[in-house]
């Protein structure tokens, strides 16, 4: 009953082959070593890179998430705004009458010497008091405690951009200047605060009156009218491709095609709606809406490979397990396997969502590119969205948008962010409950 | 049946349990000679020898039982393997039967040496003991070969052990009528012809086992049986 | 040598509830089932055993039409239900699928709560008109699964939080919560431990006071301890159907003994 095995394992052969083993050990070990070394190499050099990167436009970028004020007490003059004549009146006149409150010795009547003075301001305070004053008329006649942005250069002068030891004729301000800016300094009416600007206003020639509005509203129109139709299309589409077609040659060209038209370059996207939406159908140009569809067609393709992927993921035992209880088709889709390939969808869709945020190349063609210096109010009127703007900011000359490009890009990041935490975290909280 | 199980360890079991019932059969194929020629021989040394022999026997089945049951336990025999382990069992335990009468033939055989012979009974009882032990022989080749016709030839000559076994009885009666002085050892001698004639009929059970080991069914026709003692009457006017 | 049990039962019930006819699949250009003729008894315990690969699924799969949602697969022959060609055009799928309960190797609840993993049949067939009639289903389901005792303080929890046995319970529940007329198990212990499986075997001993039980399972001792009658399947064919006393003891064909003797893969 017992069962003996004949042992024929000779010892020398055995003694041999673990002498090969430890030989090669140390041979595959090495390679195992320089393998590791390369892969903590990689990660070292990405990081660094990310890491400079995040550097450079943090240090430039913070700049703008403050502003230089100058606060003033402004007499509102009814000689100068006559009430009857708003919303138009000589407001700037009033400004510089309180500016030279604190500079007497400059004459008033010296157009070269008040516009010296009052360049200290940003042009848009004069718009600023207007706007206060057509609100309230019954300011008129009093004085008024006005908090206003300081023009560009004498921003960067308070933020240490400019360096008061360069050479007078290479500095943006002169001298004079700097007295009359460090002077007010000493008066205490020169503050720093968060620059709410960037955010509440849309854009502006003036880099220290520019803000993101008109772009965050901008994008928003056009990730929603993006989302409103990639998703129920591409899931539809993903759908029946997965669940209903039949498998034939058809379908695999089809499937073949989805997969090539995820890759194709945005900026041809850009131009299909440029002669399409605007040639044909005669969208308006700059629109958020046009914006959406044609971010709608890159992020089609996304949706519908994630949403495919997402239903295969779901096992094949829950489709049986529901088949077998007398559950049709469509109830074995809509009622088992959605559910539960929804997360992996809803993921798949926050990354496409993410991925159009960040798409310039296909708005630039359509013209989202434009100047606009109010919010649309829909999204059919014209408008950037944040990748656009970014993209105009970088182009203008002024020193101030040099920090305000970067402001938007750390924006731009913080959305991008966001959306991949979310997409992480819907992936966490409703992963495999099967 | 002739594949081997993938389970190569099995076989190898089966083999093990199978090889013992051989050992076995060739101890009692002995043991019947031995326990006859002994008789006829008046051998006491012999007879003795055949009494102690039976241990080994009884050893033998303990061993096989044993074996048996440990691989229904752990290979749980199916169909043609679960059949194998049944007859294993049966044989064993028919052929323990057989050694136990053989070694009452050896007691009996120590009392008869102090005793006159019975003329022409040993003769006799040694044909019986010889035809009975060719039958083992044959069922046990029956079973090795797994032919059921070998066995059911065994069977049919399990008749001619009976009839054998009517003669003698008839002798005996008569032998003890005519000289009560005669019926001590006839006693003995008649038990010793009833021995062999239950040997056969175990004998015949073994065969039987080997038809159902091959064939999945015991044989459906009663066992052809000839012997009449139990209706017979010898008279003293006889 | 056969089930004890039988000859009490033989009185009963001995209608033929399935009979194949002839029956042929095709995947594609295999020929996976050859020519299978077959009479299932009602209230009874059938097994589908054989070697992997011979079919045995694929003709369990075939009596509730499973293999309907696979492209390839291709059926012919008649298999008749109650005298009734499943495979006429006249019979929905979906509607045989309420008749015939289906239970799968590996335990598959929804992953809803216990509740409503047995309701979900009841609810999409229309079996129940409200709430308190649908309760009475489920519990009356999962007594018949032997599962009540055992979840009727937390049927709102996950039926995926179960032990594996008791997933399987549930998913027998949920296959007799449509009232069908046959239960088709597909190796329905093979991924549970041996006291589940136990309690499974018990369980489908019970069953088959009500319905036609199929299973099919690759445990040989399985098969001989819950079924009265066995098929047994090799490359397509049925090989052997008789009485699971007879096969165990003293199969007719060659193939059968190689097989539950441990002689063929």
């Amino acid at each position: 009953m017992t069962d003996i095995t004949p042992s024929d394992a000779r010892p020398t052969s055995r003694g041999t082959a673990t002498e090969a083993v430890r030989r090669s050990l140390a041979r595959r070990n090495r390679k195992q070593l320089v393998l590791q070394g390369f892969g903590i190499a990689a990660i070292i050099l990405a990081i660094s890179m990310l890491l400079i990167l995040l550097t450079s436009i943090i240090s430039t970028g913070y700049h703008a998430f403050t502003q230089t004020h100058i606060q003033l007490e402004v007499y509102v003059d009814p000689e100068e705004i006559p009430a009857e004549g708003l919303p138009r009146g000589g407001f700037d006149d009033v400004l510089a009458a309180a500016m030279g409150a604190h500079f007497p010795a400059v004459d008033l009547t010296d157009r070269a010497a008040t516009r010296e003075l009052t360049s200290i301001l940003s042009n848009g305070a004069q718009f600023i008091l207007r706007d206060k004053v057509v609100a309230d008329p019954s300011l008129i006649g009093q004085t008024v405690t006005l908090k206003v942005p300081v023009s560009d250069a004498y921003d960067q002068l308070n933020k240490g951009l400019v360096q008061r030891d360069t050479a007078e004729q290479f500095r943006r301000v002169d001298d004079a200047a700097i007295a009359r800016f460090d002077r007010l300094d000493e008066l205490g009416l020169i503050s720093t605060p968060l620059n709410t600007a960037l955010i509440t206003n849309a854009d502006s020639r003036f880099p220290e009156l520019a803000g993101l509005k008109g772009a965050l509203i901008g994008s928003f129109w056009a990730l929603l009218t993006c989302f409103l139709i990639s998703f129920p299309l591409g899931i539809g589409a993903a759908i029946y491709l997965e669940e209903f077609a039949p498998k034939n040659r058809f379908s695999d060209f089809i499937e073949i095609n989805i997969n090539n038209l995820a890759a194709v370059p945005s900026v041809v996207f850009g131009l299909l709606a440029l002669a399409v939406f605007i040639g044909w159908f005669g969208l308006p140009r700059s629109a958020p809406f046009v914006g959406g569809l044609t971010l709608a067609l890159m992020t089609m393709p996304t949706i519908i490979i994630a949403t495919r992927a997402a239903l295969k993921s779901v096992p094949p035992s829950i489709r049986e397990a529901a088949l077998g209880v007398g559950a049709s088709k469509h109830q074995v889709v809509f009622q088992h396997v959605l559910p539960l390939a929804m997360p992996g969808i809803l993921t798949g869709t926050i990354i496409g969502l993410a991925q159009a945020l960040g798409e310039t190349a296909p708005l630039l063609l359509i013209g989202m590119n434009a100047f606009i210096t109010s919010a649309p109010g829909s999204p059919f009127d014209s408008a950037t969205a944040l990748p656009t703007q970014i993209f105009i900011w970088a182009d203008s000359p002024e020193r101030g948008f040099v920090s305000r490009t970067s402001a938007a890009i750390l924006v731009l990041l913080t959305f991008l962010i966001m959306m991949n935490a979310l997409a992480i975290f819907l992936r966490n909280r409703f992963e495999r409950k099967w | 049946m002739s594949q081997e199980h993938i389970a190569s360890a099995y076989d190898r079991d089966l083999e093990a349990v199978q090889a013992m019932i051989m050992k076995m059969g060739g101890l009692v194929e002995a043991a019947i000679l031995r326990a006859a020629e002994s008789l006829e021989k008046r051998d006491e040394e012999e007879a003795e020898a055949v009494r102690r022999a039976d241990a080994a026997i009884d050893a033998l089945e303990q061993q096989v039982n044993e074996d048996s049951a440990r691989l229904i336990a752990l290979r749980q025999p199916a169909a043609g393997d679960l059949r194998t382990i049944l007859t294993v069992m049966k044989i064993a335990s028919n052929l323990e039967r057989i050694g136990d009468y053989a070694k009452n033939m050896g007691k009996r055989t120590s009392v008869l040496v102090q005793m006159q012979p019975v003329e022409g009974s040993a003769g006799s009882i040694r044909r019986m003991a010889k035809q009975v032990e060719l039958m083992l022989k044959d069922a046990l080749d029956a079973y090795i070969q797994r032919d059921p016709e070998l066995a059911e030839d065994v069977r049919q000559r399990d008749m001619d052990v009976d009839q054998m076994y009517n003669a003698l009885f008839r002798n005996f009666l008569t032998f003890m009528m005519e000289d009560p002085r005669n019926i001590t050892a006839c006693m003995h001698l008649h038990f010793i012809a009833k021995n062999i004639e239950r040997m056969g009929d175990h004998v015949t059970n073994i065969a039987e086992q080997v038809i159902y080991l091959v064939e999945g069914e015991m044989p459906a026709d009663d066992r052809p049986k000839r012997d009449r003692t139990a209706f017979e009457t010898v008279g003293p006017e006889a | 040598m056969d089930d004890l049990r039988q000859h009490l039962q033989v009185a009963g019930d001995e209608e033929v509830k399935i009979s194949a006819r002839n029956c042929q699949v095709f995947y594609g250009d295999t020929h996976a089932i050859k020519d299978v003729d077959v009479d299932i008894l009602d209230k009874t315990v059938t097994a589908f055993i054989g070697p992997s690969g011979c079919g045995k699924s694929t003709f369990l799969r075939c009596l509730n039409r499973m293999n309907d949602t696979i492209d390839v697969a291709r059926v012919e022959g008649e298999i008749l239900m109650d005298g009734e060609n499943i495979y006429d055009k006249k019979v929905d799928p979906v509607q045989l699928r309420a008749k015939v309960g289906m239970v799968f190797q590996k335990p598959n609840p929804f992953p809803k709560s216990i509740y409503d993993n047995v309701s979900y049949g009841p609810k999409i067939h229309g079996l129940a008109r409200n709430k308190a009639e649908l309760d009475e289903i489920v519990e009356r389901s999962l007594r018949r699964a032997a599962l009540w005792d055992e979840v009727k303080d937390r049927l709102q929890t996950p039926g995926t939080g179960l032990s594996g046995g008791q997933q399987q319970r549930l998913c027998i529940a949920r296959a007799v919560a449509t009232e069908p007329e046959v239960l088709l198990m597909d190796e329905p212990a093979s991924a549970l431990d041996p006291i589940a499986t136990a309690q499974i075997e018990e369980l489908i001993d019970e069953l088959k006071q009500n319905y036609s039980v199929v299973i099919v399972t690759h445990s040989m001792q399985q098969a001989a301890r819950v079924s009265q009658k066995t098929a047994f399947f090799h490359l397509g064919n049925l090989v052997e159907y008789d009485d699971t006393g007879t096969i165990f003891t003293n199969p007719q064909d060659p193939r059968t003994e190689s097989y539950i003797t441990g002689r063929i893969g």
